[in-house]
């Protein structure tokens, strides 16, 4: 207990929460911040510049860390400097069967299942802050959280963004482990799809190569009647928009109660985009200006960048070392002279290291153009037990 | 006439298999170490399949998984790892009612399962004499548990209560479970949202034409490839997919989030099946998953005479329709009528149809109208059964 200190910043609060911790007694160092409602990014930031110790772990007031997640962060930093290390924070249900229950708590699974996959390449949309650790310099480095975004949601992956940027490497540790008690229902759902689409401009003006891969690019596009109303409503038409939107809630609400999943799960999308497309409205300003500051940004997310070429006949331990050794942002794979293929660049997401490699082989048909290649090669002497069986090519 | 059963490892195909002279086809389980990885039905000429004719219908099945085995093999890649996961320790619960020569294979089965340190559970469900305990005695190392309230489903509910490990695996006493089944399913439990495994189920032997017609029409088996079902995306009610309750394991852990199987469903009941349809839209409402995994292997006695299989296709019918009526009435799920319908009106009725103008090869007309009274009697069934057991509970 006496390695380590707690902050605490109290960011606008008015209902004594600065009282409490003033007279709540601690077996450890407890320091208290204050601040006038300024955003979560800069609370993160006030409390970076109080605390003292080398390393700093980011706890979101709602998550409730298990008892050896500080040691479990620690350890990882230990194991691997210079890291930005992450753990799990499963959000604890207070219902079992509400939709959107049912719907954020498969997101956050999901979400920790893909980071904790061997060779996931990790993106900025991985950052997450409830359960985050960096040592102190990092964060200084790096400039710490953006508070010019205010509200929660989207200052984290912007975050993620300048780090990847810097070539800093993500992990999840899943023995840093904490429970996520958020309050979740629909209107807060909808609320952080707001100032997600807030976020998102902030994020595509900092960082205009990401414009075609955020949502509001993907979302920015009319391709049917229903998304033209949307977009208008939520452009031109705000008040009727909103009106409307209140109105789909309660109809949620209804297919809730006779159980319509499939009904339900449409509204519920139509409506998150539609406040998605608020709060970019609310940044951008109209539909115009939106389209322009798609159109300013490059048209394809994928730049290329550092492209280097292994060839797995030398063994496929030495590709990966070279990759640790180089991190490209793409690979040309071939076998001997035989192109086996090609991981592509992607946007927003880090270099190449060596372990990215196997899984994707695995999990693509890459791996059966390799082998096509290591058996016209000769490499592998197996073939012939098929050739015996039924004298027909089984990889086609 | 007869069909053999036959187990055949893909990478020692045998020379020829004979002495078939009782059957006319053979239905072969291919395997790749240990593991299944398909089925093909041959035709045995004079009581013999030659090799040839063996290995040109296995290639096709083999070719693929081999070769994939060999990249996995050469890239050291596990697609089912999870680093740092220990499998939990399991109870093995057999439900039994008078059946004292399939309890017998049974159990002869489960002793042959590599000891992880499971405990083995017999649940006697109303015996009407003492020939299982007898049985279960001559067996060193299980436990004998007698449960009187009658139905598969109160039997099943006393195991989740006996049992003493994280995990419950249940077998039917008519089925052989295989060597790996074990293991291959409590590794799946890896994924805390995963709440139920089940396995594949292949007939024990196919000797008579029910046998036959069973396997044929309305197999257990649900493929080779390993799934994972949740509600997003789908209709949680649609559970036919997940498998059979004669091959499964649950995570103990569910009775506290969904709760016990509902005694008022299920074999000894009026509703006859439907106890296991109804778990398994449950755990998916409830937002958790179920994973269907192959090689969790297991062998079932189908029933032998033409009457039983009547008995069993009614009981099919007569379940799912008590399921409906249940998630209806007690879920409270109002798309569980058009189910209901769908069913019929898309399948049944049409079957029928074509079977009485003698249209089709499909399901012969008294199993068509033996499942059609059952769908009928279904929510009757339900609800008189539910009645029996609030009157049996307050008498208790």
């Amino acid at each position: 207990m006496k390695d380590f200190e707690v902050v605490v910043i109290a960011d606008g609060c008015t209902d004594g929460t600065t009282k409490m911790l003033e007279s709540y007694r601690t077996p450890f160092a407890l320091r208290i911040g204050q601040q006038p409602g300024q955003g979560a990014a800069a609370a993160r930031n006030h409390g970076a510049e109080i605390a003292s110790g080398r390393l700093l772990i980011f706890l979101d007031d709602d998550v409730e860390p298990t008892p050896l997640l500080i040691d479990a962060h620690v350890q990882a930093h230990t194991a691997h400097p210079g890291h930005v290390v992450m753990g799990p924070y499963y959000p604890v249900l207070h219902s079992q069967g509400d939709f959107i229950h049912v719907a954020v708590r498969l997101w956050w699974h999901k979400k920790f299942e893909t980071m904790q996959q061997p060779g996931h390449r990790y993106t900025y949309q991985d950052l997450l802050s409830g359960n985050l650790s960096m040592e102190a310099e990092l964060f200084t480095r790096i400039g710490g959280f953006d508070p010019t975004i205010r509200s929660a949601g989207g200052e984290d992956y912007e975050l993620g963004v300048r780090l990847l940027k810097a070539g800093i490497s993500l992990s999840l540790i899943p023995n840093a482990l904490a429970y996520h008690h958020e309050t979740m229902n629909l209107s807060r759902s909808f609320q952080r799809m707001r100032q997600e689409g807030r976020a998102d401009v902030h994020i595509g003006r900092q960082h205009p190569e990401l414009r075609p891969i955020l949502s509001l690019a993907h979302f920015g596009e009319v391709h049917s009647l229903k998304s033209l109303i949307t977009h208008a409503l939520a452009f031109n038409h705000p008040r009727i928009g909103d009106g409307l939107a209140s109105l789909l809630f309660h109809a949620l609400r209804l297919l809730e109660r006779i159980r319509f999943r499939a009904a339900w799960h449409r509204f519920f999308g139509r409506l998150r985009q539609y406040w998605y497309l608020r709060g970019v409205a609310e940044e951008i300003g109209s539909r115009n200006a939106l389209v322009k500051f798609l159109q300013e940004g490059p048209a394809h997310a994928d730049q290329g960048g550092h492209e280097i070429e292994i060839d797995l006949s030398d063994g496929i331990e030495a590709a990966e070392r070279r990759l640790d050794i180089e991190r490209p942002a793409c690979l040309r794979i071939r076998y001997r002279h035989y192109v086996v293929g090609r991981i592509p660049p992607q946007a927003g997401a880090e270099m190449l290291r060596g372990a990215h490699l196997r899984p994707f082989l695995a999990r693509t048909d890459l791996a059966w153009r390799l082998l096509r290649a290591m058996i016209v090669d000769g490499a592998t002497t197996q073939r012939p037990i098929l050739i015996d069986g039924g004298g027909r090519d089984s990889i086609r | 006439m007869a069909t053999a059963v036959v187990d055949i490892d893909f990478e020692q195909i045998p020379e020829q298999l004979s002495g078939l002279h009782k059957y006319t086809k053979a239905l072969v389980l291919v395997r790749l170490r240990g593991r299944p990885i398909g089925q093909a039905t041959f035709t045995v000429t004079n009581g013999r399949i030659s090799g040839t004719q063996l290995r040109d219908g296995l290639l096709n099945i083999g070719a693929r998984p081999y070769w994939e085995q060999y990249l996995h093999d050469y890239l050291a890649w596990d697609p089912q790892r999870v680093s740092g996961f220990v499998p939990p320790t399991a109870t093995v619960a057999v439900t039994t009612r008078d059946r004292p020569e399939d309890l017998t294979r049974c159990l002869q089965a489960i002793r042959r399962l590599p000891d992880d340190g499971q405990e083995l559970l017999v649940i006697d469900n109303c015996p009407s004499n003492d020939a299982a305990k007898r049985i279960v005695e001559s067996f060193p190392g299980i436990r004998y548990v007698r449960e009187d309230r009658p139905g598969a489903s109160a039997a099943r509910n006393r195991a989740l209560r006996e049992a003493k490990r994280e995990v419950v695996a249940f077998s039917d006493d008519d089925a052989a479970p295989d060597q790996g089944w074990l293991r291959a399913l409590v590794r799946n439990f890896s994924d805390p949202l995963v709440l139920c495994v089940t396995g594949l189920t292949m007939p024990l032997e196919l000797e008579t034409e029910a046998q036959e017609w069973f396997e044929r029409h309305c197999p257990f088996g649900r493929g080779f490839k390993r799934f994972v079902l949740e509600a997003h995306g789908r209709n949680p009610l649609h559970v036919a997919p997940a498998g059979t309750s004669a091959n499964m394991a649950l995570r103990r852990c569910l009775l506290d989030t969904v709760g016990l199987f509902d005694e008022a469903l299920g074999p000894g009941t009026p509703s006859k099946t439907g106890e296991d349809f109804d778990m398994f839209s449950r755990i998916l409402t409830s937002g958790h998953r179920i994973v269907y995994d192959p090689e969790a292997l297991s062998w079932h006695r189908h029933r032998r005479t033409w009457k039983e299989l009547q008995q069993v296709i009614h009981g099919y019918g007569a379940g799912v329709y008590a399921y409906l009526t249940r998630s209806m009435f007690v879920e409270r799920e109002l798309s569980a009528p058009s189910i209901a319908w769908n069913w019929l009106r898309y399948n049944q009725v049409p079957q029928l149809i074509k079977a009485v103008l003698r249209r089709s090869d499909g399901k012969p007309t008294d199993l068509l109208i033996a499942e059609l009274r059952g769908c009928l009697l279904g929510p009757w069934a339900y609800l008189s059964s539910r009645r029996k057991l609030m009157k049996r509970n307050r008498v208790l």
